[in-house]
């Protein structure tokens, strides 16, 4: 089961917010995509999700009755309880009965939300009303799932959670396409997608990534090229793409956030050069 | 220069018969950078809105800048709440004016990448652009103070460093922060911690405070996505750095066998342990109980 | 404060078109409409000497209907179906005037003109013989009292899921536009019809209204007009990012058919320039449907017009406001489009 978006162009008035991205997402893999904001993320969900209308490319998606869909913003009606939340969605997916109830039993004991069946959405933490927008994306058992960043502005114990999920929703052989500003989760994924501006700078499991990585990043306290360099934690890094830094720089093994500032500075600055 | 830019001294808030923040007492001095951690609910917002004057406490009293919130003492506070607290339907130019004149300063200054977007609409810049002008607007007036309440949720790296250069810069002229933050790497930008849970404060000092006594141990194996599988099914209390498992509070022995009888290959090591390991140390505490 | 007010209303176009629009409204339709007197008097003369007395009658009286056949019972038939204002029956001394008291205005011109004929004319007001002002307004409050639920509740109920953003949601799971319209107004429609039996009965009782036609057309008539004030507050909901705009639009809708419907000022009474709006209203035409059956007991034949006008809007709203919000459900395209399902479709189970 492959889904996919396939050249796919979008714009918004002037805004070119996606430029020719082609982007495969195959069934039991969570592929993540990460970008600065503005980089076409949600817009590259949306646009899989049939949100968004293409100006040019095509999408390959199935029905909206598999199809399972967690939105940037809240995710569930906040004057409806958890219950009646998920009833509600699994009613316009055709679950009912016994089915329904068991899953619904099954889902929240997976997402911890057991004891806050009955508590109104309204009330429920940012990190639990997002479980509970997965809970609802996922009810129908979906083909192929997509989640916007469903991980931002949680703590971390919620965020462990939410990945437990995914993982068990890929492990059950759905396609799952996620955003993410976490780079450590995109590490997880089977295949990360660096989008910048519109365009992807580079795709590919969190090893092709690193090992297709030239360059060079150092650490320093005073950086020679303030165009290149970033702050991390109480230092700076600053990234030499022609692989050629001072003598006596202290090098480092870049991660995945060193590495997608690096090719995200290095084409901000290749497009004002 | 004061001595102390906020404190507060046993600080309850109760809501009905909910306790939202129970004796919680912290100061944040001149030039230093305090991170307020916890998990959602913990109560942090509702601190800081006491500390602000903008909710009465219940018991205890709050301190800004020597004396209490009244509104002469918030003009010398800079505060950036989540929601950001523009105005979407009007410009970055607009918008900056707007504070600055309530203040009585000048308007700030932009820098070159928000100068070029000063007639646009505050709604249709990216929420890094928006972070931006919500602290050029808070900081206009030179602020004493300053709170932010979790300045960069949403922002990609670098937005997120600029952000903290200027928040550093703050402290270097004698400011006093008060962030509050999910982000480790964030915790680890500020010169102090506290952690709030449940409504009360539960650690506070440098990084090692924090963690406390909690343990941790790394696992490598091979197939990191069974292990980790497997170690959550047996309950272990895990945590995923990447593709690196973690699990806090743990006996190495008895994670060896679990994943000996899961039959995967993997080699333990105990490790330092992280303030996320102390935060689900802390979470699962409170499912428990 | 006061600048940056200033500018951010400059903005909001949908509040400045109101403070701007609204006053000039107002000024016109009190300058053309309201009009209390009305200049000519729909009448009909029956009886034996029907053309005789029909010559005598002064200008005022604008003789639509005659007939020399005719009897009391005619004349009657004709109030009843609202044809006209006033109608004479000749044959006997003194002549006898029947006054259809269900159009206030006209049947108090009417009446004053008459007592100037003194013993030659016996007036009888029909339908409303104390000419009391309560029994003509109750039934368009009826109306106005839909009117309002209809489309201010329903307009802000739709657009609280665009404000909530859960409409994305929505538009990506298997649910057609149409059910979620429908889903959307049935509280409402319940609600209304409620109120309006409460209102109905509460008229009755307080203010002596009479109902003296047929319940069943009435209530056919109040359940179109419902359908074309919810789909007008769907309407309104699609053309509304926040409940603020929705409330102000739905209130723009709302003042002319206060003011416009015959409900206040009679639309006889109105200069022609003006009058066409009012034929516009939906209000309007519920007003004559109410008005008849419970003041006239008119017949459902009768009332053929407005039942057939209301049943036109209702279509046009509706479809209107649907295609609207299919287009806010499925900005993506109709199915097809660019889309494709992937081939080989295996059954895949998630978790």
């Amino acid at each position: 089961m492959m889904f996919a978006v396939r050249s796919a162009t979008v714009r918004f008035g002037q805004t070119l917010a996606l430029d020719n991205v082609t982007v495969e997402v195959p069934g039991g893999s969570v592929i993540a995509v990460v970008g600065g904001d503005g980089a076409g993320k949600s817009t590259l969900l949306r646009a899989l999700a049939g949100e968004v209308r293409l100006d040019s490319g095509t999408i390959e998606a199935p029905s909206k009755q598999r199809l399972g869909y967690l939105p940037a913003s809240a995710g569930s009606w906040a004057a409806l309880t958890v219950t009646q939340n998920i009833d509600f969605v699994a009613g316009i997916y055709g679950l009912a009965g016994d089915e329904l109830t068991a899953r619904r039993a099954e889902l929240l004991s997976r997402a911890s939300l057991t004891s806050a069946a009955g508590r109104l959405a309204a009330q429920l933490s940012g990190g639990m009303r997002r479980k509970l927008g997965f809970v609802m994306a996922v009810v129908h058992r979906p083909a192929l799932l997509i989640l916007d960043e469903p991980s931002t502005g949680i703590d971390p114990v919620s965020r462990i959670d939410l990945w437990r999920l995914v993982s068990e929703a890929a492990a059950s052989g759905a396609a799952i396409l996620m955003s993410t500003t976490y780079l450590d989760e995109a590490e997880r994924a089977a295949r990360l997608v660096v989008l910048d501006s519109g365009k992807i700078l580079v795709q590919g499991s969190y090893d092709q990534v690193r090992a297709g990585f030239t360059g060079v990043v150092a650490q320093t306290s005073e950086p020679v090229r303030s165009e290149w360099a970033w702050r991390r934690g109480r230092v700076q890094h600053e990234y030499w793409p022609g692989g050629d830094p001072p003598a006596g720089a202290t090098v480092v093994v870049p991660d995945l956030e060193d590495i997608v500032t690096a090719l995200a500075l290095a084409q901000r600055n290749a497009v004002l050069s | 220069m004061t001595a102390v830019q906020l404190r507060a001294r046993h600080v309850t808030r109760r809501f009905g018969t909910f306790t939202a923040v129970h004796d919680v007492s912290m100061a944040v001095q001149p030039g230093e950078v305090v991170g307020l951690l916890g998990a959602n609910g913990a109560g942090k917002t509702t601190l800081i809105r006491m500390l602000l004057g903008l909710l009465p406490v219940t018991s205890g009293s709050v301190e800004l800048l020597d004396g209490p919130p009244d509104r002469q003492r918030r003009r010398r506070l800079g505060y950036v709440p989540q929601g950001l607290g523009l105005y979407g339907d009007l410009t970055v130019r607009e918008n900056l004016s707007f504070s600055a004149q309530a203040y009585g300063v000048a308007e700030p200054m932009l820098p070159p990448a928000l100068a070029a977007r000063a007639g646009a609409l505050v709604r249709e810049l990216p929420l890094g652009a928006q972070r931006q002008v919500a602290f050029l607007a808070a900081l206009a007036h030179s602020p004493e103070v300053l709170v932010l309440d979790e300045p960069t949720s949403g922002v990609d790296v670098l937005a997120s460093a600029s952000l903290w250069d200027t928040i550093r810069a703050q402290a270097d002229h004698g400011a006093g922060v008060l962030v509050t933050t999910h982000y480790m790497q964030e915790a680890q930008q500020c010169d102090r911690l506290l952690l709030m849970s449940n409504g009360q404060l539960v650690a506070e000092g440098s990084e090692a405070d924090i963690i406390g006594s909690t343990t941790a141990v790394a696992v490598h194996a091979s197939d990191w996505a069974q292990a980790f599988a497997a170690l959550d099914a047996a309950g272990a209390a895990v945590m995923l750095a990447g593709r690196a498992i973690r699990v806090a509070n743990a006996c190495p022995a008895e994670l060896q066998q679990v994943l000996n009888a899961a039959g995967i290959q993997a080699s333990l090591e105990a490790v330092p342990a992280t303030i996320e390991e102390r935060m689900l140390v802390l979470a699962r505490a409170m499912d428990t109980s | 404060m006061i600048v940056k007010e200033f500018r951010e209303l400059i903005r909001d176009r949908r509040t400045l078109g109101l403070l701007i629009m609204m006053p000039l409204l107002l000024l016109v339709i009190f300058g053309y409409a309201a009009n209390f007197y009305v200049s000519s008097l729909k009448t009909a003369v029956v009886g034996p000497q029907a053309s005789q007395v029909a010559a005598t009658l002064p200008p005022f009286f604008n003789v639509t209907t005659m007939q020399s056949s005719g009897n009391r019972a005619d004349a009657a038939t004709l109030l009843q179906d609202n044809k006209v204002d006033v109608a004479l029956v000749t044959g006997q001394a003194p002549v006898l005037a029947l006054v259809n008291g269900s159009n206030l205005f006209a049947a108090q011109s009417a009446v004053a003109a008459l007592d100037k004929a003194g013993n030659r004319v016996k007036t009888q007001v029909l339908y409303n013989p104390g000419l009391k002002t309560s029994w003509v307004m109750v039934p368009a409050i009826i109306g106005l009292i839909l009117t309002f639920i209809g489309t201010i509740i329903t307009s802000i109920g739709m657009v609280r899921e665009r404000e909530a953003g859960t409409l994305e949601q929505l538009a990506v799971m298997p649910i057609k536009p149409s059910r979620v319209i429908l889903g959307k107004i049935a509280p409402y429609f319940l609600i209304a019809s409620v109120d309006m039996i409460i209102v109905t009965v509460l008229g009755i009782v307080l203010f002596g209204v009479p109902f003296r036609g047929n319940p069943l057309p009435f209530a056919l008539g109040a359940a179109i007009f419902l359908f074309v004030t919810l789909g007008l507050g769907v309407f309104i909901s699609t053309i509304s990012q926040t409940a603020g705009q929705a409330i102000q639009t739905a209130f723009f809708f709302l003042l002319p058919q206060i003011l416009l419907s015959g409900m206040i000022f009679p639309l006889e009474a109105m200069a022609a320039g003006v009058r066409w709006i009012g034929y516009l209203l939906p209000l309007t035409y519920f007003t004559m449907i109410s008005q008849g059956i419970m003041l006239r007991g008119a017949p459902i034949s009768s009332l053929w017009l407005p039942f057939v006008v209301l049943m036109a809007m209702a279509v046009v709203v509706f479809t209107g406001a649907t295609l609207r919000f299919r287009r806010d459900l499925a900005p993506g395209g109709p199915p097809g489009t660019a889309r494709k399902e992937p081939a080989a479709a295996e059954a895949v189970g998630t978790a």
